[in-house]
């Protein structure tokens, strides 16, 4: 690989694993396109190389955000049930609905989902007001705010049902299902908006270990391509944790808000 | 409360640990192949027996980097398993039964996945 080469594919790490760590939403958005219209690798190659960098951005980001108390561990492994069912069950949605139909049903649950987190956003002018009579009661210390955040999770068996779905659509479509588990968590839970992207960060590198095995045992993993991404990964998501350090929770919903049009244009595009 | 906080933290060691090994061997890999005269097949995918026998073989060739990159590559995709496990015995030492039951379902679930798709 040249050096050119090299360069390429880490600073794509560096950006999808910024991104990834500091949404919740992993990278892999981000990475395969990169990979196949930017690095001209094939997709298969892509999306084995964007499965592990899913791993990366997980395992670095709960790292720090366990020490920081930002993930709810109970409430991620109980919803982690559900995420790996419908993962397993993907292929019997792939016996109802065409990859087509499936990508579109998603853009549109993409857009309609950002349009509810806008809605969220502008009537929250003072961030986030958790509740905190509910199940799996937490705190973490916000830095950007200087205050400590109580929250507790409401609305469960809603919240594991989206968390199926994404499971469901992660197998199906190659994507990590932190992009509808974020605004689940934080739409229908009502827990914040950095915890919420904590505990998805904690959740899909459970999800993408089991697939990237497959890959692997398929023979798609290049162990060179893969190295370069996940390197450039890996430190794009330590930069992501020093980020959401000084971020407020509204702005990392903003910031939320625009990536999801963005990957509901890409994918009505597609 | 304190304790929970404890688990979780030790939790978070060990998923830095395993991201700190997996860097090391991919990053000893690259740098391996930049310098090694031979340049390793580039479309190579060893089995993960084959990678076993040829990391603890003690013996070096133009593999070798693809090798240590490949097992960097498997320490990364294995830790989330770790993590889970880690989680399980966390539940076992707080004596909350109801999580043990859901950390074990998450475990077997993933080792199922995992050996069906290494067969």
């Amino acid at each position: 690989m040249s050096l050119e080469s090299f360069l390429l594919l880490l600073t794509g790490g560096v950006v999808a694993g910024t991104i990834g760590t500091l949404l919740g939403i992993g990278g892999g958005l981000f990475l395969v396109p990169f990979l196949v219209l930017v690095a001209g690798i094939p997709v298969h190659q892509a999306i084995a190389t964007s499965i592990v960098a899913v791993i990366a951005t997980s395992s670095t980001g709960a790292s720090v955000y366990l020490e920081r108390g930002l993930v709810n561990m109970r409430f991620g492994m109980l919803l982690e049930v559900a995420t790996v069912i419908g993962a397993i069950a993907g292929g019997l949605t792939a016996n109802v609905l065409s990859g087509p139909t499936l990508t579109k049903i998603f853009a549109t649950v993409m857009m309609v989902t950002a349009l509810l987190m806008l809605r969220r956003s502008a009537n929250n002018k003072h961030g986030d007001a958790p509740e905190t009579n509910g199940a799996f009661a937490s705190e973490f210390n916000d830095d950007a705010s200087g205050s400590v955040v109580r929250y507790s999770v409401k609305n469960i068996p809603g919240t594991m049902a989206i968390s199926l779905l994404a499971g469901n659509l992660s197998g199906l479509l190659g994507i990590g299902g932190g992009a509808f588990k974020v605004p689940a968590m934080h739409l229908l839970s009502g827990m914040p908006m950095k915890a919420a992207a904590a505990t998805s960060n904690f959740m899909i590198g459970v999800t993408a270990a089991a697939s990237a095995f497959i890959y692997f045992s398929h023979g798609h993993l290049n162990a060179v391509l893969a190295s370069a991404a996940v390197l450039g990964v890996l430190g794009g998501s330590f930069l992501g944790t020093r980020i959401s350090r000084r971020i407020h929770g509204k702005t990392l919903a903003w910031i939320f808000v625009g990536v999801l049009f963005l990957i509901s244009a890409q994918m009505f595009f597609r | 409360m304190e304790r929970a906080k404890t688990y979780e933290r030790r939790i978070g060691l060990l998923l830095r640990a395993g991201v700190a090994v997996s860097s090391v061997l991919m990053a000893a890999g690259l740098l391996l192949a930049t310098f090694q005269s031979a340049q390793p097949a580039v479309d190579y995918n060893p089995t993960l027996r084959e990678l076993l026998i040829g990391l603890t073989s003690g013996q070096t060739n133009e593999s070798t980097a693809l090798l240590l990159m490949f097992a960097g590559l498997v320490v990364l995709m294995l830790t989330p398993f770790l993590r889970v496990l880690a989680a399980l015995f966390a539940f076992l030492a707080e004596k909350n039964w109801r999580f043990v039951g859901v950390a074990t379902v998450v475990f077997c679930i993933l080792v199922g996945q995992l050996i069906y798709s290494l067969q």
